[in-house]
């Protein structure tokens, strides 16, 4: 029997979880400063964050919200599926599908809004250096996310009840990652849509 | 089951979210979505990232970063909050 640092299982599996809890809360830091440019941002220069934010496509930006929310369901079935030991495979895949669905429409998002964000200036400019700047990282991400999760697919027979810890801290990257997002849209998307 | 209750309710504040958008209320508009943004932060967290059965230590690194977070928000706003960009009279306006 090989020797372990922990007492039991369930001491281990608690280190696996906490060694992603803590590299999320990094990950809240590091995020951190463009949260607080925004908040800077949106109190200095008020109309101009609600003019930048009426040239969001909101159509795109709300349905790539529910996509990104149902790949969280499927990561947390998926994560249930490998703690009982069943068939995690078409979950994952779901996952990653979802995640990659939600860069394709975030791409042509970016795609769209280039022409407004080229010619934007003062406030304006300040709102879409922050909007490409939170969206790109929450992107790069989301492409880790949905690599690793490819990954996993790839060596899903590996898992089982017993040992499951790489599905189990990838869900909760993938669900903090999701929890970014659910920030960034009405921060971006939603500013005084009444008026638009 | 509760999955499924919990991408239920993610549904519903994402449409509440949604449509509060389009009700004039100023201020509040923000307020309303911030609000909603939390809700949906703590459904995510406590169902699908499972802090609801976590013990004290998770709960505590969950909480962590929030924590210092804030405290980089507060430290931050002491600067921006208490002083005012002065251009030199050599610098261009």
């Amino acid at each position: 029997m090989p020797t372990t640092p922990f007492d039991s299982t369930l001491e281990r599996r608690e280190a696996d979880l906490l060694g992603m809890w803590a590299f999320l809360a990094t990950e809240v830091v590091f995020f951190g400063p463009l949260f607080f440019g925004y908040v800077h941002g949106r109190l200095v220069q008020p109309q101009a964050f609600v003019e930048g934010s009426h040239h969001m496509h909101i159509v795109l930006g709300t349905l790539n919200t529910a996509i990104l929310m149902t790949s969280s369901l499927t990561m947390a079935l998926g994560v249930r599926a490998a703690q009982k030991g069943a068939r995690v495979r078409i979950w994952l895949a779901l996952t990653a599908l979802f995640g990659l669905a939600f860069l394709g429409i975030k791409a042509t998002e970016w795609v769209l809004e280039l022409p407004d964000a080229a010619s934007a200036s003062g406030g304006e400019a300040r709102f879409y250096f922050l909007y490409y700047a939170m969206t790109g990282l929450h992107a790069i991400h989301l492409t880790l996310g949905v690599a690793l999760v490819a990954w996993l697919w790839l060596h899903a027979k590996r898992y089982s009840s017993a040992y499951h810890a790489p599905v189990e801290v990838m869900g909760l990257y993938w669900h903090f990652v999701d929890i970014v997002w659910v920030f960034l849209y009405p921060m971006f998307y939603l500013l005084e849509r009444y008026n638009a | 089951m509760t999955y499924f209750f919990t991408w239920a309710g993610l549904m519903i504040c994402l449409a509440a979210t949604l449509a509060s958008s389009y009700v004039p209320m100023g201020a509040w508009n923000s307020a309303t979505n911030m609000a909603i943004s939390v809700a949906k932060a703590l459904l995510i967290a406590l169902f699908f990232m499972h802090l609801r059965h976590a013990g004290a230590l998770l709960r505590i690194a969950a909480i962590t970063g929030l924590l210092w977070l804030a405290l980089l928000f507060g430290i931050s706003w002491t600067d921006f909050g208490t002083r005012s960009i002065s251009h030199a009279p050599w610098s261009a306006p």
